[in-house]
């Protein structure tokens, strides 16, 4: 039954020289290689301008410029301030007067003024009263203080600001910066790691320096936990019901369209929704980190059900024909058996769901929860989730959007800070994975 | 390789056939004894029981043949297992000829005490009943133990089964000629010596099949054939 | 193999554990099993034969109701455990699977230990009222699955860590472990190399001594290896059903003849 023709083309070829066929085939194959390793190159290259971006523009933001400095203030001083009629005033006369001194042990003249002070370093008098009547003991002691430094200061410490460059204004004046050189060299001013930055809430607009994201982190970490408590249970049983027991008709199908919509339904539909029925129409407390929870919880869901019933249908079916067959009812079956072996995926599906609805901000903001709402820490657990707060990336647009070039920076520590909490989540959710998958 | 299989179902099957086997082994022995013991006796009695017996023998065989089907069918045995049950097959056949000549010479007992008794030839008969019995004995014992050894050498031993008939003949052949009047009597002798001496060729028939199993080779064709009387004209009456 | 003592090798007529008739069996609108009538024995290994797609394992399926998973599978007729008919109302399937145990044709016992395994179906049916009562179960059942010896130094190890052949007497295992009277088989060798299936076979064999077994394969020298009894199904009809031996060397029906002679396909 063989075909003598079949044979005839392929004598007298051999194996190690290559026809033109397989040189073309090769070569397109390399090719094709080339252009995968270039798409991969230049998504790589857009990563790392976008970290280093991000890194540096981020990072001054967790520094600040404070003045260090050691003096004393007699008993005899402290009577005579507070009997004065402007009491900070006189605080700040005698600081100024002390940081006089100082310079001037150290060999440095320079020529300063109330006025100067007051721009370099803010109202001190009124820190400085502040902690002596809290700490009378420590009269006639030498006390270590640290006078957080103007933002603009901050500005001519990061390069922001040069001489070059700064224009006089009632912030900074090009005489101040002689000052600030001198308080320098005797190492009174210099950087510090900015605590403020991460643990602080929000500022005024006037004082970027004194800006904080450490209230909207706690902001977020509420709403996280609403969404979680909320979406994964709910989430989970739906898929669980849609996958094992709705019965095949019309209905079911409808159901299972409208979920994959509402995954791809604009994010700030969610915001107007949350805003009319949670805060117009049941109303519950705006700005809260309960609606906001809520209305992320919505956004999550459709992720969450999609993925959940995608690893439910990867769990091979001969392990439901066991169960059943060693007498589980279906119930059984799918939470003894089919459950846990579609942990890994359904935990996948809920950090991916999580951490999208953690760099929402479109809602958010619908509902209230802008930037400078974050003013201070809740009182408790149940204020956490009641009181008035912001959320990360609601705050770093806030940020971003004040005129005060400080505050730019601020919107990109404030990046970082959220980037890091993303990063941690998913390691979790890898670590997570792998404890599951072990477990077999 | 190990003496059972897995299967022990299967294992079983061959020990029922083999059981068979020796069971009919041993009713032919026992029949080659009594047929023998019969003639020189001339004992009515006992060549009726070794008449009757033969139906055992012979349903024996059928048994065993149905039982060997039934292996096949349902086992599909190969190597070693399928030259069992090939072999089986054959020592059944052979051994179901053996009782026939048993019953064969049963049957002539009976005619023969009717005639003048043929001075010692029943005792030689009885020998070489006794070496056959002996060749048949050990033949079943290599089968049993799967000793090709023994099998080679119970092949041999049928030469002097072939001598013993040489040597019948000739003293039949002066008998004959001495008196013609015991011709009767010595032609059923005669018939007599020859079935032992074809009961001794189906043992080494035996003998040959046990080799097959064990070495996988029927072995050549080097029995010895000492029996001279149908190829040489000089075995004359001494 | 040598857990359980050897089995005699003559089998004598048992009482009938199930009895099928008239049963019809339809999968939409195909008419997949037609006019099926047939006796199984207790203590009696009986085979399924047949081409692909002869219904013999839609049959088995039926009498463990697992047919029920499969929306549009329709069974009429009357099955009958014991005399009580499995398709009555008030019979629960869940307790019926206790009763008729399962073995599948690719091994699949649970990602959870050995130890679980066996013990996920007592403990789901209440059989064991203590810890110890559970471990007396567990060893029970697999010893009488023949993989004791193998198993009894590591029943905290992963049941999937096992070899094939060893995975499949786990699941027959934890198939007698909630006490079945009935064990049925879907070509549980199909997936296993020689050595392994020989092991089951004779594990099999050795069962029929407490169970009335029920294997559907599609290899009859193992039907002819491994049952007492065979059933012939050819498109959806039962054409013979008889004792092995007899089947074997001399079918009645020449449709059956053809089959196993391998001149039908």
């Amino acid at each position: 039954m063989t075909d003598a023709t079949l044979n005839s083309g392929g004598s007298g070829k051999s194996l190690t020289a290559r026809d033109a066929r397989t040189k073309r085939r090769n070569a397109s194959e390399k090719r094709f290689q080339a252009y995968g390793m270039i798409a991969i190159g230049i998504g790589f290259f857009f990563l790392v301008v976008l970290a280093f971006t991000i890194i540096r523009s981020g990072l001054p933001a967790f520094t600040k410029t404070v003045v260090d400095v050691e003096f004393t203030i007699t008993q005899a001083e402290y009577e005579a301030a507070e009997s004065e009629l402007f009491k900070t005033k006189a605080y700040q006369d005698l600081f100024i007067a002390k940081l006089e001194a100082q310079l001037q042990e150290r060999g440095l003249e320079v020529d300063f003024d109330a006025a100067a002070i007051e721009r370099l370093l803010g109202k001190t008098g009124g820190t400085i009263r502040e902690y002596y009547q809290g700490n009378s003991n420590r009269l006639g002691e030498p006390v270590q203080f640290e006078l957080a430094a103007s933002s603009r200061v901050d500005g001519y410490f990061n390069g922001r600001v040069t001489r070059d460059t700064i224009q006089d204004s009632r912030f900074l004046m090009k005489a101040d910066l002689d000052i600030v050189d001198a308080l320098h060299t005797a190492g009174i001013m210099k950087s510090a790691f900015n605590w403020t930055f991460l643990t602080g809430a929000d500022s005024g607009v006037d004082n970027p320096g004194g800006a904080g994201i450490g209230a909207s982190v706690v902001g977020s970490f509420f709403m996280m936990l609403v969404v979680l408590l909320l979406s994964l249970p709910i989430g989970v049983a739906a898929s669980i019901y849609l996958e094992e027991f709705a019965p095949q008709n019309k209905f079911t199908d409808l159901i299972e369209v409208n979920i994959s919509n509402l995954a791809a339904v604009p994010s700030i539909v969610f915001g107007i929704l949350g805003l009319a029925v949670f805060i117009q129409f049941m109303h519950l407390p705006q700005s809260a980190p309960l609606v906001g929870g809520l209305v992320l919880t919505l956004m999550t869901l459709p992720t969450i059900i999609i993925s959940t019933r995608a690893s439910l249908k990867a769990v091979p079916p001969s392990i439901r024909d066991a169960a059943l067959g060693v007498g589980a009812s279906k119930m059984q079956a799918v939470f003894h058996h089919v459950l846990p072996l579609a942990m890994p995926g359904i935990l996948t599906g809920t950090i991916i769901g999580l951490a999208q609805a953690l760099g929402e901000t479109a809602p958010l903001l619908l509902i209230g929860m802008v930037g400078f709402v974050a003013r201070g820490y809740p009182d408790g657990i149940v204020a956490g989730f009641t009181d008035p707060n912001s959320a990360m990336p609601a705050q770093i647009y806030t940020w971003a959007a004040r005129a005060d070039v400080a505050f730019y920076e601020k919107a990109w520590g404030g990046i970082i800070v959220l980037l890091v909490f993303l990063l941690s989540m998913n390691i979790l959710a890898i670590i997570l994975r792998r404890r599951f998958e072990r477990r077999w | 390789m190990t003496d059972t299989h897995i299967a022990s179902a299967f294992d079983r099957d061959l020990e029922t056939i083999q059981a068979l086997i020796m069971k009919m082994g041993g009713l032919v022995e026992d029949a080659i004894l009594k047929a023998a013991t019969s003639l020189e006796t001339r004992d009515e009695e006992l060549a009726e029981e070794v008449r009757n017996g033969d139906r055992a023998i012979d349903e024996l065989e059928e048994q065993i043949n149905e039982e060997a089907a039934r292996v096949i069918a349902l086992r599909q045995p190969i190597a070693v297992d399928l030259r069992v049950i090939l072999s089986v097959m054959k020592i059944a056949s052979n051994l179901e000829r053996i009782g026939d000549y048993a019953k064969n010479m049963a049957k002539r007992t009976t005619v023969l005490s009717q005639m003048g008794q043929i001075h010692g030839a029943t005792a030689s008969i009885r020998r070489m009943a006794k070496e056959v019995e002996r060749m048949l004995k050990d033949v079943l014992d290599a089968f049993v133990q799967r000793d090709a050894g023994t099998a080679a050498e119970v092949i041999q031993r049928d030469e002097d089964v072939d001598q013993m008939y040489n040597a019948l003949f000739r003293e039949f052949l002066t008998f004959m000629m001495e008196d013609p009047r015991n011709i009767t009597a010595c032609m059923h002798l005669h018939f007599i010596a020859k079935n032992t001496e074809r009961m001794g060729d189906h043992a080494t028939n035996i003998a040959e099949q046990v080799i097959y199993l064990v070495t996988g080779e029927i072995p050549d064709d080097k029995r010895p054939k000492s029996d001279r009387t149908s190829t040489d004209p000089s075995v004359a009456p001494a | 193999m040598y857990d359980t003592p050897n089995t005699e090798r003559t089998v004598t007529t048992n009482a009938t554990k199930f009895s099928a008739r008239n049963v019809q069996v339809y999968y939409g609108d195909t008419h997949a099993i037609k006019d099926v009538d047939v006796d199984i024995e207790d203590k009696t290994v009986t085979a399924f034969i047949g081409p692909s797609g002869c219904g013999k394992s839609t049959f088995l399926r039926c009498l463990n109701r697992m047919n029920d998973t499969i929306d549009i599978c329709r069974v009429e007729g009357d099955i009958r455990l014991d005399d009580q008919d499995i398709y009555d109302r008030s019979v629960d399937p869940v307790q019926l699977r206790a009763k008729v145990g399962m073995v599948f044709q690719k091994p699949n016992p649970f990602p959870k230990s050995i130890y679980d395994n066996i013990a996920y179906g007592p403990r789901i049916h209440g059989l064991a009222k203590n810890k110890a009562d559970l471990d007396e179960i567990v060893e029970k059942s697999l010893r009488r699955g023949a993989i004791w010896n193998e198993v009894k130094d590591r029943l905290h190890a992963p049941g999937t860590g096992l070899s094939g052949g060893q995975q499949q007497r786990l699941c027959i295992a934890r198939a007698v472990a909630t006490e079945p009277e009935v064990l049925l088989m879907d070509e549980p060798c199909s997936a296993l190399d020689p050595i392994a299936t020989s092991q089951v076979e004779e594990l099999i064999d050795e069962l029929r001594t407490n169970y009335s077994v029920i294997i559907v394969t599609h290899s009859m020298q193992q039907a002819a290896r491994v049952s007492q009894k065979t059933a012939f199904f050819h498109l959806g009809h039962l054409v013979e059903f008889g004792e092995t031996g007899q089947i074997f060397t001399n079918p009645k029906d020449e449709r059956t003849e053809s089959y196993i002679t391998g001149r039908i396909g």
